[in-house]
């Protein structure tokens, strides 16, 4: 056994062993952000929702806004009956009419009505060349043999035509949930970047320029951030009509104060800093040093302000969809889809609950992704 | 203090005087007037209407007029209700919409702020885990969500509660609720980090140090400064609460503020909407002014520029 107390020998080599490679700043807040599984979930869900709202329409034969009134309300989990020839099943529409389903859950052709019995309050309808019977007379409607009188076998299959079912007016909610979210995504990131912009330029000019300009500027932000945000939303809208461009616009021009206060924080403690001063000294205009000095380093702020700044756009678009002052229909948006299945809360909960659940999904997931960034570009801001 | 006091309201005149302006240039920059509908009116019937509203004068005339008529507590008339003023709406809205936010206040503060105690005192345990869930859950959901879950739920599945209206106390759960979720869930979440942070300060350690039980360090020392933060945002949530949420209204049918404004909006009813534009915008910055007041008198520290 080796003597403990020996002293090691020393080289440099061995020195540089403890070394390792210089992380860089997006390196360093990479490190520490995927440290936060919520923050990595959000980052994902994020990355798959921009898949599903851009390539999704390519996979889907359905159109957002041809309607199909003979498919109304078809829910995805189908209560349906066994045909008599038990190759396939039957289901009975809200409208009382019976379309036949394959085994694998796609949708056929409606069945022939042969004819009514109105003594008896049931219909018959021709299935391949036997017939069966609708008794309409209570709910929930019963489809059974016009002879024996006896039901036929219910099951529950899933429905393989329209996988999240259809609206009230029979059209595919899977194929207007990707436009919704795709509406959605594009109004929160244009308006976003909009925000960002005219932040960055408002906040960067005053916290530069400082003194007079600056309490001026910081006045009229004071001003602005007094006034109830939502119902200037509401009163653009009105000016500039119902639209996807109008709410760009609203969003746009309204929700920067907050980046402009935090540009502006950011740009009066930087410009004091030596690297500033020295860029000053060899002569760089105002512009350069905002442009090449001050910005990145306040970039941090911005990105974070930014994410933040997005879940409540989406969430603006959502409100006001919902009221009916949004977009203008057959365009589809998450809040336009929800206001449009309010109606039909009672019968079909499915068309609120998708899109609804898709929104908490997107909130969820920025907030998350808000958060993580925050801790990591800021650890200063953790306890 | 006094100063202090004088530059805050002027400055909130200000602001006043500039969303009356905002909110006057938007609605009067709106193509058409508001009196062009599909109907063609003869033009000397257009010409009396316009008369009648003083709406030939020029611009700035007609803005003057519209502020001294606005201080004397008089929003004009509504263009799409014949012999109704926007003042009618106001009085029967408001008091609807204020009387279900007043209640949605008490529930939201006697939730909020045990809930953010109970999670700052057990943090890092269950308590607090359930705490910051439900707080998350209210923060990103939108109102509307909950709202329709809710009566999903205990109206349609369970056949408890409501589904509109506020005739007897069972219809108010739920839109006190749905209402009161995202104020609760921040309320909460600030208490929590706020008492967080003022237990990690040299007082609270002197507190304990000089042996006093848990429960008064809690309430004498920790509780009346971490209180500070919520009672800031309280103003904003007030108002916010009191003039009625517009989805909530609508979701539950409730005839407050907050569906006369979304109707008025799909009417395009001009005077309406300014009205009750400026209504809002007024009671905000009123209780904004109020709570700041509250905050100084409770804060020493705060030092008045």
């Amino acid at each position: 056994m080796e003597n403990k107390w020996d002293l090691l020998e020393s080289s440099n080599e061995d020195r540089e062993k403890i070394w390792t490679k210089n992380r860089t700043f997006a390196g360093d807040v990479w490190f520490r952000f995927r440290k936060k599984p919520t923050a990595i979930a959000g980052f994902v869900i994020i990355v798959l929702l921009i898949a599903f709202a851009l390539a999704g329409p390519l996979f889907t034969s359905y159109n957002y806004s041809v309607q199909n009134l003979e498919v109304v309300n078809i829910p995805p989990i189908m209560k349906v009956y066994e045909s008599p020839d038990e190759k396939g099943y039957l289901y009975i529409t809200q409208s009382i009419k019976v379309v036949y389903v394959e085994k694998d859950g796609t949708l056929g052709s409606q069945l022939k009505k042969v004819r009514d019995v109105a003594k008896e309050n049931i219909t018959i309808y021709d299935c391949n060349g036997q017939e069966v019977a609708l008794y309409y007379e209570q709910k929930p409607y019963l489809l059974a043999d016009p002879e024996s009188k006896i039901v036929y076998n219910i099951k529950h299959i899933w429905n393989k035509s329209f996988i999240l079912g259809t609206d009230s007016l029979g059209r595919d909610i899977l194929t207007r949930l990707m436009y919704g979210t795709r509406v959605s995504l594009l109004v929160a990131f244009v308006a976003a970047l909009v925000n960002m912009v005219i932040g960055i330029i408002y906040g960067g000019i005053a916290g530069y320029l400082g003194g007079i300009v600056d309490s001026v500027m910081m006045r009229i932000v004071d001003i602005i951030s007094t006034i109830p945000l939502t119902l200037y939303v509401i009163l653009i809208m009105v000016l500039l009509g119902t639209g996807l461009k109008s709410i760009i616009v609203a969003l746009g021009s309204v929700y920067w104060v907050d980046m402009a206060r935090v540009v502006r924080g950011q740009t009066l403690s930087l410009k004091e800093q030596e690297f500033v001063v020295a860029a000053k000294t060899i002569g760089s205009s105002t512009r350069t040093i905002l442009k090449q000095h001050i910005i990145p380093n306040a970039m941090g702020s911005i990105l974070v302000t930014v994410t933040m700044l997005i879940p409540s756009a989406i969430f603006i678009e959502a409100f006001l969809g919902y009221l009916g002052i949004g977009l203008q229909p057959p365009l589809a948006s998450l809040g336009t889809m929800c206001n449009d299945a309010t109606e039909n809360l009672r019968s079909c909960p499915f068309q609120l609950f998708i899109p609804a659940l898709a929104i908490c999904i997107i909130m969820f997931a920025f907030n998350f992704v808000g958060d993580g960034l925050r801790d990591a570009l800021d650890p200063k801001l953790k306890k | 203090m006094v100063k202090y006091f004088a530059k805050r309201f002027a400055m909130m005149l200000i602001a006043l005087f500039m969303i009356v302006l905002i909110t006057f240039v938007i609605m009067h920059s709106i193509p058409g007037g508001p009196f062009t509908s599909d109907r063609k009116v003869s033009e000397d019937v257009e010409k009396a209407l316009n008369e009648k509203y003083n709406l030939d004068a020029p611009l700035y005339e007609q803005f003057f007029e519209y502020i001294g008529n606005l201080l004397k507590g008089d929003m004009g008339p509504s263009f799409k209700y014949t012999g109704k003023s926007v003042n009618d709406f106001i009085a029967n809205g408001f008091p609807v919409s204020a009387k279900l936010g007043g209640i949605t206040i008490i529930f939201v503060l006697i939730a909020a702020i045990p809930m953010g105690i109970l999670a700052a005192i057990k943090n890092g345990r269950w308590q607090d885990m359930t705490v910051m869930a439900v707080a998350t859950i209210g923060v990103t959901i939108p109102s509307f969500v909950i709202a329709s879950v809710l009566i999903y739920t205990f109206s349609f599945r369970l056949d408890w509660l409501p589904t509109y209206g506020l005739d007897t106390w069972k219809g108010y759960i739920l839109p006190v609720v749905a209402l009161g979720g995202y104020s609760l869930s921040y309320l909460a979440r600030l208490m929590r980090s706020s008492l967080l942070e003022v237990m990690g300060q040299d007082y609270i350690r002197t507190a304990r140090a000089k042996g006093l039980t848990e429960l008064k360090v809690i309430t004498k020392h920790a509780l009346r400064n971490a209180l500070i933060p919520v009672i800031t945002v309280l103003g904003p949530t007030v108002a916010g609460l009191m003039t009625g949420s517009f989805v909530i209204e609508k979701i539950f049918a409730i005839p407050g503020l907050g569906v006369h404004f979304v109707n008025s909006v799909s009417q395009r009813d001009y005077t309406t909407i300014m009205g009750v534009t400026v209504f809002y915008a007024t009671f905000l910055l009123a209780m904004v002014f109020i709570v700041d007041i509250f905050y100084c008198l409770i804060d020493p520290r705060i030092k008045f520029e």
